[in-house]
């Protein structure tokens, strides 16, 4: 079968990438508990809350970062795959192109859901009042990611809508480029007006310990949440292979 | 291959494009389908906002709130326009007709995105002519806003073609080209919203510079992925 040696790669590279991140995550997980400090003295965030710009205290609060930022980071991956998946349809008509579409629109729906979760959790923290939902304030990078995770949802709901398989591969491929353009749009939001979100984790990384972990976590987090791209892309392989054959 | 010596010969772009856009103002001018159902929905927005808007004190706050949902009126009346153009281009294959002309897609392409422009700016000044007496709209104290509003309609529906072609023969259609359009058409919002607010009196002209620049980048980005892919997206 000619797909057969890219779904072998595709489980090699999954069993690795899963392997490496559950590592990750352990070390990131031990490092945030037991080697960050509890009070961060140098690293208190500036916060410009929607009433007046003023450093606050972190605390413990700062450890949902571990997850958010690197859930953050793979959700911007995940778009950048959906763009680059779509221009490779494009171009090469290859089936494994539409598959990385789907794996990262998957995935993205996902991950951004953690990134949102977690981000107003903090966020009911920093500038709330603590009640479940009170930080969400419509500021422009909160929007924007909602929108963003709401996009991936639209690929899948688009494909759903397509019986003609040539149509949903070519609909896929062009609304995965047209949702490359929302992330940098997420990235730049920060800069719109004033916002609440941090716009530099600058004051907070001084201190070398939250520095480290950060580091691991950018790597280990982001390897475990893209081995579920890649595991993704191997079912949505093998369940291809097989409506094909029940087809033939 | 040799040219038959009786051949017609190909036309120009320019005047293929005329061709084209003199097809679509025709069609229009017949059924009146477009303005009539984009016009009328306008209206009933501007009712609609009027409505849940009355209780509010007549302060610039109010003012401002109108003027975004002006914008969120012409949006989906944007969305209602280009439903029923790729609806009737799917009705017994008449897409597939018109991409038998002979030159790039890309000119049907920019053809209905020039004539849905035109019907969604005689939408807009009905729109606009209702909004100035029902909700005591003050809109042109800055003629830029002018730019704002066709820079913004191209954000809109440069996109929008494109996904319209996609959800006219998709399950469920109409309803799939608002989920599909929203969420990219997010940057076109941000900038037509925050422009319109910036020029408003009171307010610092200067801060429409970024949102005008955020508008044509993202006019000149979704018009060039709307004509590199509407042929592919048409094809077969």
């Amino acid at each position: 079968m000619p797909d057969t040696p890219t779904r072998s790669t595709a489980v090699w590279v999954t069993v690795a990438l899963g392997a490496l991140g559950m590592v990750g995550v352990h070390v990131t997980l031990y490092l945030s508990y037991f080697y960050t400090p509890t009070q961060v003295t140098p690293g208190t965030l500036w916060v410009v809350t929607p009433d007046s710009g003023a450093p606050i205290s972190l605390y413990e609060s700062y450890r949902i970062f571990f997850i958010h930022l690197p859930s953050a980071y793979t959700t911007a991956a995940c778009c950048g795959l959906t763009a680059l998946g779509g221009v490779m349809y494009l171009l090469s008509r290859k089936p494994k192109w539409e598959l990385l579409i789907v794996s990262a629109a998957e995935t993205g729906l996902a991950v951004g859901a953690m990134v949102l979760l977690t981000g107003t959790l903090w966020a009911d923290y920093a500038w709330g009042s603590g009640r479940l939902g009170s930080g969400w304030n419509w500021e422009a990078r909160l929007t924007t990611m909602l929108i963003l995770w709401l996009a991936f949802a639209a690929l899948l709901v688009l494909r759903r809508a397509i019986d003609q398989p040539r149509q949903r591969s070519l609909a896929t491929a062009v609304y995965g480029i047209l949702l490359g353009p929302l992330y940098p749009l997420v990235s730049k939001a920060v800069d719109i007006n004033r916002t609440s979100h941090p716009r530099s984790f600058s004051d907070l990384l001084s201190a070398p310990e939250i520095a480290t972990t950060q580091r691991i976590a950018s790597v280990g987090v982001v390897i475990a949440l893209l081995s579920l791209v890649a595991l993704r892309y191997t079912w949505n392989s093998v369940g291809n292979n097989l409506n094909t054959e029940r087809a033939a | 291959m040799p040219t038959q010596p009786n051949a017609p010969a190909k036309p120009s772009a320019a005047a293929a494009f005329m061709a084209l856009l003199g097809r679509e103002v025709l069609v229009e001018w017949r059924t009146k389908s477009l303005i009539s159902s984009m016009g009328l929905f306008a209206l009933l927005c501007v009712v609609v906002v009027g409505l849940g808007a009355r209780s509010l004190p007549s302060d610039d706050t109010l003012h401002r709130f109108v003027l975004a949902m002006l914008w969120v009126c012409t949006v989906f009346a944007a969305i209602v326009g280009l439903n029923r153009a790729a609806v009737a281009d799917q009705r017994k294959g008449l897409i597939y007709a018109l991409l038998l002309a002979p030159h790039d897609p890309a000119l049907l392409y920019l053809t209905r995105v020039v004539s849905v422009l035109a019907f969604l700016l005689v939408t807009q000044s009905l729109m606009i002519l209702a909004a100035i007496p029902l909700l005591k709209l003050t809109l042109f104290d800055d003629p830029l806003i002018l730019a704002v509003i066709v820079m913004a309609d191209i954000g809109v529906l440069a996109p929008g073609v494109l996904l319209a072609s996609i959800t006219g023969r998709a399950r469920g259609g109409e309803a799939l080209l608002t989920i599909l359009l929203m969420p990219v058409i997010v940057p076109v919002f941000l900038g037509a919203t925050g422009a319109t607010d910036a020029l408003q009196p009171g307010q610092d002209p200067a801060a429409a510079t970024a949102y005008l620049l955020l508008l044509g980048i993202c006019d000149a980005m979704f018009a060039a992925l709307g004509l590199l892919l509407f042929g592919r997206l048409n094809e077969g």
